[in-house]
């Protein structure tokens, strides 16, 4: 169970279906992790390993020569003080000592002496200084039973005609007056045993015994024991053991040992260390090396894997609304999770399809528009066939008829209809906008008859610019509905350059226009009251599409003195190709 | 606000550290410095030594009497150091370092008193002491040329303890006040049983020839004449030999047993194991032999025949040391030494003071009884207050001792070692 986590997320990784980024990215993590993590673990534990295993070589060797030292000192000691006594007994003046129990004055006084000496001699350490004669007597405190000195191990093997110093070693004193026991077990000491035989001097055949208490020295040896876990030996010259360490232990080649010799018995220490308890502290220093690499590793993984899965998800969300989108979704929209570069490309995506979107709902409308358009075009084109035969036939008749005046009117409204009907050019030369301007007023001429004047300035040169089509008729037509009565009235129509720009005024005598209908006048989308001014804000709106928003009409009126129109548009002329590019 | 109390505790947590850092100081090994910086302000740190021979048990209660000191007076420390078996020579160390303990046991007086303060003032001004209180005559153990050095707080005197069980097996009626010596060989020769390894008397292979002096005064002799000159015809008179005589006798015909040598064990064990009838020492083993289980009665010493017995005090006292930088304190707490409740702690001395025996009815005790007994036959000057040499001319003594409870004639050695001993005296 444990492992089909593992096990599922194995078969992803290797089904390709993510063998995309979140694979390189999973794999690109744990390389970056996991080399130097695995440098750095082996490096450090080569190097502290190193350092611990030669630290304590180092420390186990102090400790010994310490040991050594504190030894040498309590072996030094006792040398000294046999060698005391041993001077003093060889004084001739001691001569009186003898081995049996003295029972004269002057025996006693010279044991008194002895016993003085030897007092002086003792030490806060010293747990006991004797000299034991062959009959069993001995010089000393009174605290000893010779009968009991057989219990020391050693002292039994004192060959008989021992010369030196005969070192006893480690033992319990149990040879006391008071009986050892459970309460009060004898006290560890060290033993020295020195056989006089010289042939001068006092006591000879006696046995010096100097014994000091060893508990101090007992306790370094177990403290080096426990601090080092090492095997403690301590052995004579001739190889006999001395002291051991209480535990079991075989000794090996492998094994790490140190080694002491003490100068005052020619005792050897050795410690011995089992490699394995020797190189405990660099294995557990690799051990844990590599239980935190792998740990690290493991983590680096899990942390790789969610920050990648978690990064390629948000790639993937946004592959799939592409691909919806691309299917023609466009109300998909994707989740913004982060202001990171992936939430901005989320923003960006978003952006994007909702301008598309609402793009493509305009070029829907305009294209339903343009069918429209296109219909209403259709429309027109059959429309003015009927309307243009008709009139002709009409014109026919009239002439036949001989009502010139007739046939006139209808030869100029075919002349404005014509240029009315023909849509498909929206600018149109200047010139040709004059034409119609004239069979308009000629229309107007034979309705109203000849009561108005009209003067038009315009260079022939002027003539060739363009200028919206329809957008003069509209003015004229304002001028003989609103303005004139009956008519009457003067029209002035100037057209000048200025620099780029032509200007174009236009003037009438009429009623002109009231103040507060003036000022709504060219407001675009401003509610209107009849059909006034609708002449004039189309007119407007024909120079702002065409030319930009600067240009247009201005207006100028004031009531019984007339209406002063006056446009300002760029001058722009034919090509070739067309009049001009803007009606795309 | 919160932060403000934090940081005074702060504050004060470190002050006090400061002020404990101050007060150890002055505990340290410098009192004088102490004394003379602190003034009235800071008693919180008066230490005063107090030095000791005592072990064990003894210890144990005196141990317990400089904490009730302590006790009753606040800002007072007594340091108890036992210097057991090395007392002497550490004292004496402690003198030529002039860092000597402020208040010390004391019972040589000859060796000492040079180094230690003259208590006459501090006695007779400070009527608390009641000095009338005392057994009359232990004030003469702590005086050199008349000036007082010592203020008794312990004494014993020496009486015949015996065991009632043996006796009542061999049916010896109990000794009483008033046997004599002869009466005292003839008992121990009667309870006396080899085989049984069971002794009437126990002879300390080494005795202190202090303890010998009361059998010396009993049998009308001395170790030394009245006026501290002489030893010829004194160490060396017939009584004297004889009485020490008598000790080697016992030994040799058997009916007593060496003790306290190389390999015996001591007299007051053997006693304790029941295997010794009688044993001759002071106060102090009362209580074990009680504890050890022993149905013991005391007796007081053998008489020479138509001689009065004579007993010797053993006395401890305290003094002060000269060096002794607070010696108004140190008076203090030898005065509460002294004192009616601490002499009630201390069972291992008999009490110094008249009115504490009255009131515990010690005198009336048939157990006790003999001491005080013994206490009025005390009245004669023991040689170490007679000579200041005593000490050099003791050696000798001992020697001569040892020798006859080991075989010797008395006669002859104490002869000889009062030969060797002349030249310390002149």
């Amino acid at each position: 169970m444990k492992f089909r986590p593992l096990k599922q997320l194995a078969a992803r990784l290797l089904s390709g279906s993510y063998r995309s980024i979140r694979t390189k990215l999973l794999v690109c993590f744990l390389i970056v992790t996991i080399i130097p993590l695995l440098s750095l673990g082996a490096l450090s534990y080569y190097q502290s390993a190193k350092t611990v295993n030669s630290q304590f070589g180092k420390y186990g060797e102090n400790a010994v020569a310490q040991l050594e030292q504190q030894t040498s000192t309590y072996l030094n000691r006792m040398n000294q003080t046999t060698e005391t006594i041993y001077s003093y007994l060889l004084d001739p003046a001691r001569v009186g000592l003898g081995g049996d129990i003295p029972t004269t004055y002057k025996e006693i006084l010279d044991k008194n002496n002895l016993e003085d000496f030897l007092k002086a001699l003792k030490t806060e350490r010293t747990s006991g200084i004797y000299i034991i004669t062959r009959s069993g007597y001995y010089y000393g405190e009174n605290n000893l039973d010779v009968a009991k000195l057989n219990r020391i191990p050693e002292w039994r093997s004192i060959p008989d005609a021992y010369t030196g110093e005969y070192w006893l070693g480690f033992y319990s004193q149990n040879h006391g007056l008071q009986e050892a026991d459970e309460e009060n077990p004898g006290q560890p000491v060290l033993g020295l045993a020195v056989p006089i035989n010289n042939p001068y001097g006092a006591l000879r055949g006696s046995t010096i015994l100097i014994e000091e208490n060893a508990d101090e020295l007992l306790r370094m040896f177990r403290l080096f024991e426990y601090d080092t876990q090492a095997h403690l030996v301590v052995s004579d010259s001739t190889g006999r053991s001395i002291y051991e360490t209480a535990s079991e232990f075989s000794s090996h080649e492998s094994d790490i040992v140190w080694n002491r010799k003490l100068k005052a018995n020619v005792w050897t220490i050795e410690a011995r260390l089992p490699a394995k308890a020797f190189y405990r502290s660099s294995r557990m220093i690799r051990s844990n090396t590599i239980i935190a690499a792998a740990a690290s590793c493991l983590l680096a993984f899990g942390l790789a894997y969610l920050f990648s899965s978690r990064f390629t998800a948000r790639i993937r969300r946004l592959k799939d609304s592409m691909q919806k989108v691309s299917i023609g979704k466009l109300h998909t929209r994707t989740k913004v999770e982060a202001k990171d570069e992936l939430g901005s490309l989320d923003i960006s995506f978003n952006n994007m399809v909702g301008r598309i979107q609402s793009l493509i709902r305009e070029v829907e409308r305009n294209e339903r528009l343009k069918k429209e358009a296109e219909l209403k075009a259709f429309h027109y084109q059959i429309n003015p066939h009927l309307l243009f035969n008709t009139l002709n036939s009409i014109q026919w008749k009239a002439k036949l008829q001989g009502a010139d005046d007739i046939r006139q009117m209808l030869y100029h409204l075919t002349m404005v209809l014509e240029g009315n009907l023909d849509i498909t050019q929206e600018l149109v030369p200047l010139g040709r906008e004059l034409q119609i301007i004239e069979h308009f007023l000629k229309i107007q001429e034979v309705r109203y008859g000849p009561v108005f004047e009209y003067e038009v300035t315009c260079e022939e040169a002027l003539k060739h610019y363009l200028i919206p089509r329809m957008t003069l008729q509209p003015l004229f037509e304002n001028t003989f509905f609103h303005g004139f009565e009956d008519g009457q009235g003067i029209i002035k129509l100037t057209i000048e350059e200025t620099g780029n720009l032509l200007r174009l005024t236009l003037f009438d005598n009429g009623a002109g226009i009231p103040q507060e209908k003036l000022k709504r006048l060219l407001l675009p989308g401003a509610k209107r009251k009849g059909r006034g001014g609708l002449g004039l804000q189309n007119a407007n709106q024909k120079f702002k599409l065409h030319f930009g928003q600067q240009y247009g009409l201005k207006v100028g009126s004031s009531p019984g003195e007339g209406t002063t129109i006056v446009i300002l548009w760029p001058k722009k002329e034919m090509t070739p190709h067309g009049e001009n590019n803007e009606t795309d | 606000m919160r932060k403000k109390s934090s940081m005074l505790v702060l504050v004060s947590a470190m002050s006090v550290s400061l002020l404990a850092g101050c007060g150890g100081n002055n505990d340290g090994a410098q009192p004088s410095a102490t004394a003379s910086s602190s003034g009235g302000t800071s008693a919180a740190s008066k230490t005063i030594r107090f030095a000791t021979w005592d072990t064990g048990d003894a210890l144990k209660i005196e141990q317990d009497i400089a904490k009730k000191f302590e006790q009753d007076h606040p800002g007072t420390k007594v340091q108890v150091e036992a210097y057991a078996d090395g007392f002497d020579q550490k004292l004496a160390a402690g003198f030529g370092a002039t860092n000597p303990p402020d208040v010390m046991y004391m019972w040589d007086f000859p060796t000492y008193h040079q180094s230690l303060e003259p208590l006459d003032s501090y006695a007779s001004q400070d009527a608390s002491l009641n000095m009338d209180d005392f057994y009359s005559g232990l004030f003469n153990y702590g005086k050199i040329d008349d000036k007082l050095y010592g203020i008794p707080v312990g004494f014993t005197t020496r009486v015949v303890y015996y065991n009632k069980k043996l006796f009542d097996a061999a049916q010896v009626p109990y000794p009483k006040d008033g046997w004599t010596w002869s009466d005292f060989q003839d008992i121990s020769k009667k309870l006396t049983d080899k085989a049984q390894k069971q002794y009437g008397f126990g002879v300390r292979a080494s005795n202190d020839t202090y303890d010998l002096q009361g059998f010396v005064w009993s049998n009308g002799s001395s170790f030394i004449s009245d006026d501290g000159k002489t030893i010829d015809g004194y160490m060396n008179s017939k009584e004297t030999a004889e009485s020490i005589q008598m000790f080697g006798d016992l030994v040799k015909n058997g009916s007593a047993v060496l003790v306290g040598g190389k390999g015996q064990q001591s007299g007051e064990d053997i006693f304790k194991a029941g295997k010794l009838a009688m044993w001759e020492s002071g106060i102090w083993p009362l209580e074990s032999f009680k504890a050890a289980g022993i149905d013991v009665g005391t007796v007081e010493m053998p008489a020479f025949p138509g001689k009065p017995v004579k007993g010797v005090i053993a006395e401890s006292a305290l003094s002060i040391a000269k060096d002794s930088k607070q010696k108004e304190l140190a008076w203090e707490f030898i005065k509460y030494y002294a004192s009616d409740e601490a002499i009630k702690m201390r069972t291992a001395d008999l009490p110094v003071r008249v009115s504490v025996v009255n009131e515990l009815k010690k005198d009336q005790d048939p157990l006790y009884k003999p001491f005080y007994t013994m206490l009025e036959r005390s009245d004669n000057t023991p040689a170490f207050l007679l000579n200041a040499k005593w000490n050099e001319v003791n050696r000798q003594l001992s020697a001569a001792v040892e020798a006859v409870v080991h075989g010797s004639v008395a006669q002859d050695a104490l002869n000889e070692a009062v030969k060797d001993s002349q030249r310390f005296l002149k």
